[in-house]
């Protein structure tokens, strides 16, 4: 740890004391602070485990001399990436897309040719239109569709249809079953129901679609299911209630994630890896500047993200709850007290933080690319001369970033369970580049270690934290954060200029 | 011109105490009106730090300085300027993006109601120029003008103000020798029209040149003064050093060995037209010689891999290299010494020790690319012991060490990798006498280890006292080899200038 690190350290350890101090009532009794209850420094470590990850990655960056500012629309992509990657769609059996469908004609035009899916005598039901209703086939005919100007546009199916309610051109229909024999939840035994010849083996965590022409709708989680000469027998989470009847038909729907969740976060991480790629080459190969470069990204991901997701909130919703979600918002309990009300415990991010903080240490530090990193950092042209491949090292310090940024995405984007793609990691690129200044970066590069980084990190988070608790308006939270750095900065360079002097008169120079 | 016995400027027992050094202890010093008077003296001599007084830039912690006898207080580079005092500093201190006339007139810009008066500029600073002799518009755009030119500018800006001693800075140190020419044209027509001019130079041949009296600096006190008539190489190299320095170069003949390097028609970027041909054996030391801008960097950078060559081969010990990179250059054997150490040498703010580990780490690494410290420490105090490196321990930052020093850090970079041909660009520039005979005998050391060494220098004497062999280059092309037998000052200038062109003559 250097001189430079221990100050930032001690501004830490000065903005703490006060913080409890500040928050204690009286302030001699420390245990009644705001600022100490549990569930307050879960929450700030958890924060400052997810923007220290955004800071180490630029903090890489700035001491190869450049900056990164697309970080907060990197961790927006990162988090709509996610979203999409992890999608969970349920698919019915049997199921095509409704091209129009005639109440008059009693006959509904379906894409695709269903003549060896459907029979005569079938139950359908046509869902997602604006009204559903259930269908029973009367006859299938096969036809080629073609558009307005008469081009064929593939074959579809034509089915008559008894019990359509209304005209419509847009929803699907799907096979649906009867139930044939059903149990309501006991209490030692789920709801269960029978149903025959099901074109696929359900599996827990699927669900099976209810539904009555008079009593509505309803979706059950299925927990476990077994398939026996043609009868499928189904049981759920949730209960059936006390009006099921027979009447009711069952459409089981697939659960379909589009990506297995390892495969979705190496998805998005080699992404947002990529991306780093580019940035470096655009700035070594193509000599534009970081600043330039890193903009543009900002811009282009921000625009990417809202794209995608056609500026809808992405959510995980309750499909993760116990999967993946934990990741950013659970804990790791340690103590409890209260009855159990209240409890302490370790944010899983902080985990995720300090493995990547080690391996970001020793690899700055221990390592001979850290030690290119900071030679071509403070003199590129020393380091290109002593055989450096400078390009290469600066082109790893903008993947770093732009991987660890995604990772901090991906933490955030758990954390919140639903996030906006029009503000979500906005002006986190700022947090980020003044948390590795505060810690000890030059943005003329070649300084900077990752405990000043995280120290800064924790500052910028306390002050955070000092304004939420002390009711200062938040409307200040930037002015702020922003006199406390500039007096942080200022205070560094006074110093540093004065032990410079001190060291050139040492040694002699004049 | 009155009162002759009094000097223009007179310094009188000043000192000057850093914390732990003493820099300066009661130095005397007068300079007489259109007097040329050079300042020598080792690097940590105190030259600098007694120009820094003169020009207000560092006030003295005692003694006296008057000016036509009256004592003055030089407390601010203003309160020099207003005394008559203006430095020129080494690193020229003009703005690049601004016309000559604005640089001359930076900071007082004559003004009508706040908005600048250009056409004043630009008339009186004709005026100036035309007086020292610098043929160019007040309009020109300083970043077309030469570094000589420029160096006239600062000239010319000082004179502006009325200067009447003007302190230069070891002006030569980046002019071609016909830029150096023109400077000492300058100063000799400054002189007769009465200014006096404080010159400080490593180039003692320029001194010798130039001054009316030398005064010489050892460790922070008055060494000497040396008449025009005294002034001469060695008695002012012995002043300095405090000891006879006869033997100088003292280059005794080695066994040479096997062609090392051979360079097989060779075209660098810069100078695409030529092929370059030549080659060298172990043990052997070659110079390069030729004037400032002749391309022998060039070469040097394409033998480096730096600059990619258009075309040619380049055979190392029987294998032809692909010079594609510093890196392949470094994997054939061949080390490069930089002209401008602080530029491409070193990394100036990491200590001694990453700086001298820096080539090696790759070589040296251990598995999973972890540093190998032990060995880098190894490495760095054999090279701090074998070169003799002046440093209080290898943790200590380059920017802190003397010019020679440094100069040995970046030596001990490559020889701690072992290579087979050593490229030196200009390798005692600015470093003062001692730490240049130190760098002669490591260089004659290398040579007797079987090392190939092609040096690159524009002083005649290093050439004429270290090379075996030397290569001339004029405008990217050798012009001519010149064994040691055969070696004048007369042979290179008639290569070195490509034998039609006449007038360009080197001091030195």
């Amino acid at each position: 740890m250097n001189a430079k690190s221990l100050g930032i350290f001690g501004l830490l350890v000065m903005l703490f004391v006060f913080m409890v101090l500040m928050t204690s009532d009286p302030w001699t009794d420390i245990f009644s602070s705001t600022f100490l209850q549990a569930n307050n420094l879960e929450n700030l470590l958890r924060r400052v485990s997810m923007y220290g990850l955004l800071g180490i990655g630029v903090a890489f960056v700035i001491i190869t001399g450049g900056i990164d500012l697309s970080v907060g629309s990197i961790v927006c992509l990162a988090g709509c990436l996610l979203g999409i990657f992890l999608q969970v769609d349920y698919q019915p059996a049997s199921v095509f897309d409704v091209r129009s469908a005639d109440q008059e004609k009693k006959s509904v035009v379906i894409y695709g040719n269903a003549e060896d899916k459907y029979e005569v005598g079938d139950k359908l039901r046509m869902y997602r239109g604006r009204q559903p209703a259930v269908l029973t086939v009367l006859g299938l005919e096969p036809v080629q569709l073609a558009d307005s100007d008469n081009q064929p546009v593939g074959v579809g199916t034509i089915l008559d249809v008894q019990g359509l309610s209304r005209d419509e051109d847009s929803g699907q229909v799907a096979k649906a079953f009867e139930v044939i024999d059903f149990g309501l939840a006991q209490t030692d035994q789920p709801a269960w129901v029978k149903l025959v010849d099901v074109p696929f083996e359900l599996t827990p965590r699927d669900r099976v679609s209810f539904f009555h022409p008079t009593l509505g709708l309803k979706d059950l989680v299925v927990s476990s299911a077994t398939q026996e000469g043609g009868i499928s027998r189904i049981e759920f989470v949730q209960s059936l209630g006390e009006r099921f009847s027979k009447e009711w038909m069952a459409m089981p729907t697939e659960r379909k994630q589009r990506m297995a969740i390892p495969l979705a976060i190496m998805s998005v991480l080699g992404i947002a890896g990529f991306l780093g790629l580019l940035h470096g080459l655009l700035v070594t190969r193509v000599h534009l500047q970081p600043f330039v470069v890193t903009l543009c990204g900002l811009l282009i991901y921000r625009g990417i993200s809202r794209w995608l997701v056609d500026d809808n909130p992405v959510g995980f919703g309750i499909e993760y709850k116990e999967t993946l979600s934990p990741l950013g918002s659970g804990k790791m309990s340690l103590l409890e007290w209260g009855d159990g009300a209240q409890t302490f415990g370790i944010p899983y991010p902080l985990f995720v933080f300090l493995c990547a903080a080690i391996v970001a240490a020793i690899f700055l530090n221990l390592t001979i690319w850290g030690r290119y990193l900071m030679a071509l950092g403070s003199n590129e042209e020393a380091a290109r001369y002593s055989g450096i491949r400078t390009g290469r090292v600066t082109i790893l310090a903008y993947v770093i970033c732009t991987v660890s940024a995604a990772t901090g995405g991906i933490l955030f984007a758990l954390d919140s369970g639903s996030i906006s793609p029009s503000s979500f990691g906005n002006f986190y690129e700022l947090y980020a580049i003044a948390a590795a200044v505060l810690g000890g970066c030059s943005l003329r590069g070649g300084e900077g270690s990752i405990f000043g980084v995280i120290a800064g990190t924790a500052v910028m988070m306390l002050l955070n934290n000092l304004i939420l608790l002390l009711k200062i308006p938040d409307r200040l939270e930037f002015t702020i954060i922003g006199l406390v750095i500039l007096i942080g900065v200022t205070l560094d360079e006074t110093v540093r200029r004065i032990a410079a002097r001190r060291r050139a008169m040492k040694s002699g120079q004049n | 011109m009155t009162e002759v016995d009094t000097p223009l400027l007179e310094v009188r027992e000043i000192g000057k105490q850093f914390p732990g050094v003493r820099a300066l202890h009661g130095v005397n010093l007068t300079v007489q009106q259109a007097e040329v008077l050079a300042v020598i003296g080792e690097n940590g001599a105190g030259k600098s730090t007694l120009m820094k007084i003169l020009a207000g830039v560092q006030l003295p912690d005692g003694g006296q300085i008057l000016i036509d006898g009256k004592p003055v207080t030089l407390d601010s580079v203003k309160a020099s300027l207003d005394s008559g005092v203006a430095l020129i500093h080494q690193e020229l201190n003009l703005a690049e993006n601004l016309q000559v006339g604005e640089n001359i007139y930076l900071g007082r810009e004559p003004n009508r109601y706040g908005f600048i008066d250009r056409k004043q500029i630009n008339r009186d600073a004709s005026l100036v120029l035309q007086q020292i002799g610098l043929e160019v518009a007040p309009t020109t755009p300083l970043s077309e003008l030469s570094i000589g030119q420029r160096q006239m500018v600062e000239i010319a800006k000082a004179m502006s103000v009325g200067a009447r001693v003007l302190i230069m800075d070891e002006p030569t140190s980046s002019l071609s020798s016909a830029e150096a020419e023109r400077l000492f044209q300058v100063v000799n027509d400054l002189r007769e029209r009465g200014v006096s001019i404080i010159y400080i130079s490593h180039r003692l041949g320029e001194v010798q040149a130039l001054a009316d009296r030398v005064v010489v600096l050892r460790d922070g006190e008055n060494a000497g003064v040396l008449d025009r008539d005294e002034i001469s190489h060695d008695n002012m190299v012995r002043m300095m050093v405090g000891r006879d320095v006869s033997q100088f170069y003292s280059r005794e003949t080695l066994p040479i060995g096997d062609v090392v390097l051979s360079v097989e028609g060779i075209r660098t970027p810069a100078w695409p037209e030529h092929e370059l041909t030549f080659s060298i054996r172990s043990g052997e030391i070659v110079g390069i010689s030729g004037l400032v801008g002749a391309g022998r960097t060039e070469m040097l950078r394409t033998l480096f891999g730096v600059d990619r060559p258009v075309s040619g081969r380049v055979v190392v010990e029987g294998k032809q290299v692909d010079l594609a990179s510093p890196l392949a250059a470094i994997h054939a054997g061949i080390a490069l010494v930089p002209e401008d150490r602080k530029l491409n040498g070193l990394v100036i703010d990491m200590s001694v020790r990453h700086n001298i580990g820096l080539a090696a780490l790759s070589r040296n690494r251990l598995a999973g690319g972890f540093l190998n410290r032990a060995v880098e420490r190894r490495d760095t105090t054999q090279m701090i012991r074998d070169l003799r490196i002046k440093t209080p321990n290898d943790a200590q930052i380059t920017r802190f060490l003397s010019g020679g020093n440094q100069q040995k850090v970046v030596l001990g970079k490559w020889l701690s990798m072992m290579p087979k041909i050593l490229l030196l660009d200009e390798p005692t520039r600015g470093i003062d006498v001692g730490a240049k005979q130190e760098i002669y005998q490591l260089m004659e050391q290398l040579a007797r280890d079987g090392l190939a060494v092609l040096f690159v220098s524009s002083e005649m004497e290093e050439i004429m006292g270290m090379s075996d062999r030397t290569i001339v280059m004029h405008e990217g092309c050798i012009t001519g080899e010149l064994e040691r037998s055969e070696l004048s000052e007369e042979a290179i200038m008639q290569l070195a200038t490509g034998k039609a062109n006449e007038g360009a003559t080197v001091i030195n």
